[in-house]
């Protein structure tokens, strides 16, 4: 039965580099050009403050992506637990040490570099529960003892997130996880129960969001109650978007974001500007980019042979989806507003950094496709 | 063993099977997630675009209205008025200030006389926009302007600006006449667009209000590119304003000036009109206001200065107030009898008052009585206008009637408004049977035919309605329209018609009257005659404004001096000159001076030897009338 599965164990380096996927880094490329594009445009056509900021992050971050793509699978395999705990002590950490910004606290300081350890911890996570259900029998997937450990290494980072306060970050750890556990093949019936549980807490959770996030939530559900509070910038994220129309207002000439009608626009709004300036035609070509990005990746999880490839990669892409999905979504104003960056686009390096860290796991996968792993870490 | 790998290979494939099921089910759910936010896009960005692109427009763009320069107003002869002065003045924005506290500290610095109160300045300036201009002084000097300018880097977001503000150089003479400007009103500012101007002033009396939509020009406006803040980023297309149109006027300013000192002290009017055009030269009110103090406001203490005044100064006494004529009606009175036949050489007896039945009366009897107490004598027409006999007039205003002396002065313009230009102006009475039944309800009497002879009773009129009547009188009849706009010369031309008020032989014996009465010795304006090349003729009047009971007629009628102001006689003259070949009317009346020839006829000599002097022909012959 091994040697069926046992084509390959492990590449050369330059056997990696031969099989680096290069439609996936030209897909990432072009998306990147159009975070440098907005946020040159956001700086009111200058390549300061966030242009050149955002160039160099990518260089570092395009090199950390080379690395752990070409790295030993196996090594990766290894790294997961550690790095999960490594993470979650960041986290922890920052409760002590974090430094508050806008009333929450997020970032970490380390060797003058500010890390948001939350935007990690996503990835982590995913690591962490793939190779937890490498780990273990496909029977074992649903049963109640095989539940606990992933459950608790899900839970406790989103409650370290929460009480930052994060909402944002922590339902999409959540969405995360529960895509593993989906792929993964855990009973519907869980997905199910989690969901009545859901729903029947929101009640409960609802006293303990902050006023800010309950007035989110409000002006979701009714935006005209607030025009010039919460209900206000999605009024004018919306007017910017449509008033883009077809082709767009031209690069450089959005109104409304030059103007200073729309919030955030460097970070969680800077679709809106983009839509506002490149018109339909630019965000629908956006759209195809990210959704071919995804489908590359989609794709890689497939052809991935082993389990740990294939849950990290479905995990990890979808929540590269669920990133664009809810930032998107939120801009026009189909989801609340909480605090999602659009991947490789909103100006941020730990986001950036992440998103390329995961991309840099798919690759992995990519050129490890064949390479068969051991349930229990080395086979050799 | 065994079975555990058996187990296990079944285990895969059937994970297998379920691990790519769901991969595919959660492909689709990310791609359907993508028609989601596809068509939302498309629902934004195609189906609704046109309402977002309306409400970008309106979010991005606003109007400003750009403020029209005001028109002047100039006199006869080019002088202005009426004008625009550059208002010196310091504005602060108070996010270029740093620190707004520094920066007003060293604007007193540099203008210690002008220590701005900097808390109230601070306090205030909470409820502007920090980049708005907001005016921090105005109405400096030239020399304090210069100084700021002069320092002005050394002061940070405050600026030295100039604009413009209202300012009549005249002041007091022509007050009444050229009015002031002042903030809108409430029913002013309904409906019109001048209202959301941030400095918008509207003319309040005299030729500022009649001629304001001429005088306050065509606003302006600018589109502007605005930020979510409201600043101002760039302008993206304006329409200028258009500068109101430019009032000359007939009057000459050197004139009215001297009108008015002629008045100093006295409360009163004088009016001059040029007998062939109608246009009038000058409309003088004393006592008088400062109109600039209106501009921004007029302070209380100012306002209760003007109102407590009792020579009324807000009042235009030449338009807006209305006396008895008095004796300056008998002209028309003895125009009245010559037309209604009567013979100007019939000799009538005067034994100083007059007498008509009355059982009213204890006695039976009513008296009226002359002026002169001892009477006149035996007095023909020109006599008694001479002389001003009243018991003539008793006598030719019984005999003709109350409403034909009514239809004649009517037809002179007595009663009626001179002008269309004013709204303050009033029209006055002349009172007949008609009237009487239709206003107070009452039949005439035969006593105010006789009172109303002599100018008196119910008679009202206004000084501009005098000069007006005088100028077609001593024109030869010719009907005018008066002016006090400046029209050109070719209305001028228009204006004498061919239209005669009356007999030219009648008028021309009116004119030898009125020569006499100040000409002639025992003529009432003689001692205000002018004896030179030129001469001017005129009628005194002397308008009683109380009753005098018979018991203070037997006693001796209390002296002018010796009662209270308001008690005391309205002095009026009318008059013309020069006689050689007459030229310009005049009227003078004094509030409570006193008789006619002794406060109004010199004034109205001094007016006329200015006239003479200063040969206004000359000065306006290429502006005026040839």
């Amino acid at each position: 039965m091994r040697s069926f599965y046992q084509i390959k164990t492990s590449l050369s380096i330059i056997d990696r580099i031969k099989e680096i996927n290069y439609l996936l880094v030209f897909l990432l490329l072009i998306i990147f050009s159009f975070g440098l594009l907005s946020l040159y445009s956001v700086a009111e056509g200058n390549f300061e403050p966030w242009a050149k900021n955002h160039l160099i992050r990518f260089f570092i971050s395009a090199a950390i992506f080379l690395i752990i793509s070409l790295m030993n699978i196996k090594l990766i395999l290894k790294l997961a637990y550690p790095l999960f705990f490594l993470n979650i002590l960041a986290l922890i950490l920052i409760l002590f040490i974090g430094t508050e910004t806008y009333g929450a606290t997020r970032w970490i300081r380390i060797a003058g570099i500010s890390l948001q350890p939350s935007e990690f911890i996503k990835v982590s996570l995913i690591l962490c529960l793939a190779k937890y259900y490498h780990s273990i029998s496909f029977i074992d997937v649903s049963k109640i003892s095989r539940m606990i450990i992933p459950a608790i290494i899900t839970i406790i980072p989103i409650g370290l997130v929460v009480v930052q306060p994060d909402l944002g970050t922590s339902i999409i750890i959540c969405i995360g996880a529960g895509s593993i556990f989906w792929i993964v093949g855990v009973n519907y019936k869980y997905f199910i129960a989690a969901f009545v549980v859901a729903c029947a807490s929101i009640p409960i959770g609802w006293q303990y969001l902050h006023q800010y996030q309950k007035e989110r939530v409000y002006t979701f559900f009714n935006p005209e109650r607030d025009p010039l509070g919460n209900g206000y910038h999605i009024m004018q994220s919306k007017i910017a978007l449509g008033s883009g129309g077809f082709s767009g207002k031209g690069y450089l000439d959005g109104t409304q974001s030059h103007l200073n009608f729309l919030p955030e626009m460097h970070t969680d709004f800077i679709f809106t500007m983009y839509g506002e300036e490149f018109g339909f035609i630019g965000t629908i070509f956006l759209l195809f980019i990210y959704l071919s990005i995804i489908f590359v990746s989609i794709n890689i999880a497939n052809k991935s042979r082993s389990n740990f490839s294939k849950f990290m990669s479905s995990g990890l892409i979808f929540l590269f989806f669920i990133h664009i999905f809810i930032n998107i979504g939120m801009v026009m104003g189909i989801l609340p507003v909480v605090g999602v960056p659009l991947p490789l686009i909103s100006y941020g390096g730990s986001s950036m950094l992440a998103t390329m860290i995961s991309f840099g796991l798919i690759m992995n996968c990519y050129i490890n496709r064949d390479v068969i792993l051991a349930k229990e870490g080395f086979i050799d | 063993m065994k079975n555990k790998t058996i187990h296990s290979s079944f285990d895969i494939a059937n994970s297998e099977k379920l691990i790519s099921r769901r991969a595919t089910l959660l492909a689709i759910a990310q791609t359907a997630l993508f028609g989601v936010l596809g068509s939302r896009l498309a629902y934004l960005q195609l189906y609704k675009h046109d309402e977002y692109k309306s409400l970008s427009d309106d979010n991005r763009t606003t109007h400003r209205l750009i403020e029209p320069a005001r028109g002047s107003i100039l006199d006869l002869t080019g002088n202005l008025v009426a004008m625009n002065t550059e208002n010196y003045q310091a504005l602060v924005v108070l996010e270029e200030t740093g620190d707004v506290h520094k920066a007003l500290i060293a604007f007193n610095s540099i203008l210690p006389e002008k220590k701005l109160e900097i808390k109230k300045i601070i306090d205030l300036s909470k409820k502007f926009s920090k980049f708005k201009p907001i005016k921090l002084i105005e109405n400096l000097t030239w020399d304090e302007f210069s100084k700021l300018n002069a320092n002005v880097y050394n002061l940070m977001g405050i600026y030295p600006n100039v604009d413009f503000k209202r300012y009549y150089p005249k002041n007091e003479s022509l007050a009444h006449l050229v009015g002031y400007v002042a903030s809108l009103n409430k029913e002013e500012s309904y409906n019109n667009p001048f209202s959301k101007l941030t400095n918008a002033k509207s003319g309040k009396v005299g030729i500022e209000k009649s001629m304001n939509s001429n005088l306050r020009g065509i606003i302006g406006n600018k589109r502007l590119e605005i930020n979510a803040f409201g600043r101002e980023i760039r302008e993206l297309n304006r329409v200028d304003s258009k500068k109101g149109e430019d009032v000359q006027l007939t009057i000459d300013s050197d004139l009215q000036d001297f009108c008015y000192k002629q008045l100093n002290g006295l409360s009163g009017a004088v009016t001059v009109v040029n007998i062939h055009s109608g246009d009038y030269l000058a409309l003088v009110s004393a006592p008088a206001f400062d109109p600039n103090k209106f501009y921004n406001g007029i302070s209380h203490s100012d306002w209760n200065l003007l109102t407590s005044n009792i020579y009324k100064p807000l009042i235009n006494k030449a338009i807006s107030n209305y006396y008895p004529p008095g004796s300056t009606i008998k002209p028309f009175v003895a125009l009245a009898a010559l037309e209604a036949g009567f013979d100007l050489n019939k000799r009538i007896q005067c034994d100083g008052s007059y007498e008509i039945k009355d059982a009213s009366m204890e006695t039976g009897i009513k008296s009226f009585y002359c002026w002169k107490n001892n009477g006149h004598g035996l007095m023909n027409m020109k006599d008694a206008i001479q002389r001003s006999c009243d018991v003539y007039f008793y006598t030719i205003a019984r005999e003709i009637g109350i409403d034909k002396i009514a239809e004649v002065c009517r037809r002179f313009g007595l009663g009626k408004k001179v002008f269309t230009d004013f709204e303050e102006e009033l029209s006055g009475t002349v009172p007949d049977k008609k009237w009487k039944k239709d206003v107070l309800g009452e039949s005439w009497m035969i006593g105010e035919s006789l009172v109303a002879g002599i100018g008196q009773g119910y008679f009202l009129t206004t000084p501009a309605q005098l000069s007006f009547a005088t100028a077609q009188l001593v024109n030869g009849g010719k009907k005018l329209n008066a002016n006090i706009i400046y029209k050109g010369t070719n209305l001028i031309q228009k204006n004498l018609s061919t239209q005669l008020l009356a007999n030219e032989n009648h008028l021309s014996f009116i004119k030898d009257c009125l020569y006499s009465a100040t000409n002639i010795p025992g003529g009432t304006a003689y001692g205000s005659r002018i004896k030179g090349k030129y001469e001017f003729a005129g009628k005194t009047g002397t308008s009683q404004v109380r009753r005098i009971t018979i018991k203070e007629r037997e006693e001796g009628i209390i002296k002018n001096k010796d009662l209270d102001w308001e008690q005391r006689d309205h002095g009026v003259f009318i008059g013309y000159g020069p006689i050689e070949k007459p030229k310009y009317s005049i009227s003078v009346l004094i509030e409570h001076g006193g008789s006619g020839s002794s406060v109004a006829a010199p004034i109205a000599k001094n007016v006329m030897n200015f006239i003479f002097n200063n040969k206004l022909d000359v000065k306006r012959m290429f502006k005026s009338d040839a």
